[in-house]
């Protein structure tokens, strides 16, 4: 049987491999993944988010991310690092330490931001910090 | 539970969830000792680019780099329940850019194990609200009683041009005051002759300039004052009025108007509240806020006009040890006592403010580095020779002090701070209980 092996969080060249998985896929991966196009409205939102965050696929697609769905991320570490990628026309992969508030709790995470050269889709993926 | 009622349920779970996701201010409750139970989103989005330990796990430690005299605050607030500050601004650092924000906090004690916290950025309110504000002074200085006013007329250089009977009766000097400065009304460490030009050129730009602080009498005795200055031009006398106005604001300035009132023995409820703003709870000194505030100010008189300034930045040593030794409340003590030192060795012209847990700074106008370096030596000593009294006894203290002078190359307030950083890094890394600036100069004997 020939399985793909899964995605890990920390893997190079890992924009590729999402950028061709369907949303069936993404929801096999374990970290959170949010896909954004270039007006930041979502476009991928996988099961073991919506799980951690506690909130339904059709509440978060469609939705600006910085402002509707993850305000948290609203500011120069996060948001402005995918609006200076794509304004600079250069490919984004930052991995970085964040703190999210999931269901209203302190989560140590770590975020690692993803956009390609065209940042026609982007990404942020999401790992709880051990 | 029927699988209704759980479905039921859920939905509404999930409703209040975005809801409070949502919500465009941050919330944060906690533990009376700052342990933070519920976060929401904003709340991170202001808190996580703050200096701190990156865990968002205490508000107090979150908070620490901009508002550092909270924990103090709480503890001072004796009713069981209530606001403990209401809207408190902090300047905040900005983003990567560099540009600087302002945050509004509310803190409620809710009862003894529990508070909450509301933090919003109000950067653009609070820059329309510095207008109205200007405006609500320039009306209240006009409009409240003239018996404690002393108009005086000053010439194009600031000099006073004739005596009158107001100038006797607020400041007691006489026909003799004619032909001084206007710096004859100012303590010798409050005013400099680049300050005197700064408000002077100020008046002139925006029709006023408005100061507080101590005035002095003939007969050297101080007051606390406000000197108003505002230009007068020459009237166009062959237009009509209306016009002859129009063109005021054109034309070049013949002198100027003082108004020096006497502000001695007036209480209001707004000097408290403006006086809670502007210092910081503990230690009484300046806090965040009036500290950029006048910074700014003065960067801004340096573009137009360069002159020496310099900065200091002052850290306690060792303070982590003086708190875990002797507990919280001497370590307070101890950076009283810091502060009250300060105090006696600055001007009165100088910034003196309480930045950060232990870190204090002060903005030095007109001071070259040999004279921020003298200064800096002089405080210094004073705290190495003067242990703090506390409860737990004297307890011996020292710091080590960063010197940055401005110059060409840094651009803004927070380059410069940056700039004297580095320079307390070096004094910390030489070994502490120090002093380190830009191109120190061997001291002077004596």
């Amino acid at each position: 049987m020939n399985t793909r092996p899964a995605l890990e969080f920390s893997q190079p060249e890992v924009l590729a491999r999402l950028l061709a998985l369907d949303a069936t896929e993404l929801d096999t991966l374990e970290f959170g993944v949010i896909g954004i196009g270039p007006d930041t409205v979502v476009c991928d939102y996988n099961a073991f988010e919506s799980k951690m965050a506690g909130l339904s696929k059709d509440r978060v697609i469609g939705h600006p991310l910085f402002t509707v769905v993850a305000p948290c991320m609203n500011n120069f570490m996060v948001a402005q690092r995918f609006e200076d990628a794509a304004a600079e026309g250069q490919a984004l992969d930052l991995t970085l330490d964040y703190v999210l508030t999931l269901r209203m709790r302190p989560v140590k995470v770590q975020l690692r931001l993803l956009a390609g050269r065209g940042a026609d889709r982007r990404f942020v993926l999401i790992n709880r910090k051990p | 539970m029927s699988a209704d009622t759980v479905g039921e349920l859920e939905q509404e779970l999930e409703a209040l969830i975005q809801f409070v996701y949502m919500a465009p201010a941050g919330l944060v409750q906690a533990r009376s000792d700052g342990e933070i139970v519920m976060i929401n989103p904003v709340a991170a989005q202001l808190m996580m680019p703050l200096p701190h330990d990156g865990s968002l796990a205490n508000l107090f430690t979150a908070l620490e780099g901009i508002a550092p005299d909270l924990r103090s605050r709480l503890a001072a607030f004796a009713a069981p329940q209530g606001m403990v500050c209401d809207g408190m601004h902090l300047p905040a650092p900005g983003g990567a850019k560099g540009e600087r924000r302002l945050f509004s906090l509310s803190l409620i004690k809710l009862d003894d194990s529990r508070i909450m916290a509301m933090l919003q950025d109000v950067t653009l309110q609070a820059q329309r609200e510095r207008l109205l504000r200007q405006q609500v002074a320039w009306l209240n200085a006009i409009l409240t009683g003239v018996a404690d006013y002393a108009l005086i007329s000053l010439d194009a250089r600031g000099c006073v041009t004739e005596w009158n009977e107001s100038i006797g009766r607020v400041t007691g000097h006489g026909q003799d005051v004619v032909g001084n400065s206007l710096a004859v009304f100012y303590p010798d460490d409050a005013i400099t002759p680049e300050r005197l030009l700064d408000r002077l050129h100020e008046a002139g730009h925006s029709g006023w300039s408005q100061d507080d602080g101590w005035l002095l009498r003939a007969d050297g005795s101080r007051f606390w004052g406000s000197a108003m200055i505002t230009p007068q031009r020459a009237l166009a006398s062959d237009k009509p009025l209306a016009a002859a106005l129009a063109a005021d604001a054109d034309a070049p300035e013949t002198g100027y108007r003082l108004i020096v009132r006497d502000m001695s023995g007036q209480h209001d409820a707004a000097d408290a509240a403006r006086h809670a703003a502007v210092c910081d709870h503990l230690t009484g000194i300046g806090n965040r806020r009036a500290f950029f505030d006048a910074a700014e100010t003065e960067l801004r008189r340096w573009r137009r006009m360069p002159r020496p300034l310099s900065l200091l930045m002052i850290d306690v040593d060792h303070f982590k040890k003086v708190n875990d030794t002797h507990g919280h409340p001497v370590g307070d003590e101890v950076l009283r006592h810091i502060a009250r030192l300060m105090g006696t060795t600055f001007r009165q012209i100088d910034v003196v403010a309480r930045i950060g847990g232990e870190e204090f700074a002060v903005l030095l106008p007109s001071a070259d580095v040999v004279i921020a370096q003298r200064a800096a030596e002089r405080l210094r000593a004073a705290i190495d020779g003067q242990p703090a009294p506390t409860d737990a006894g004297p307890v011996h203290c020292t710091v080590s002090i960063g010197i940055a002078t401005m110059d060409d190359a840094t651009p803004g307030v927070d380059a410069l701070l940056k700039r004297a950083d580095e320079a307390l890094y070096a004094a910390k890394h030489g070994g502490r209980n120090q002093v380190c600036g830009p191109a120190v100069v061997p001291s002077e004997p004596g």
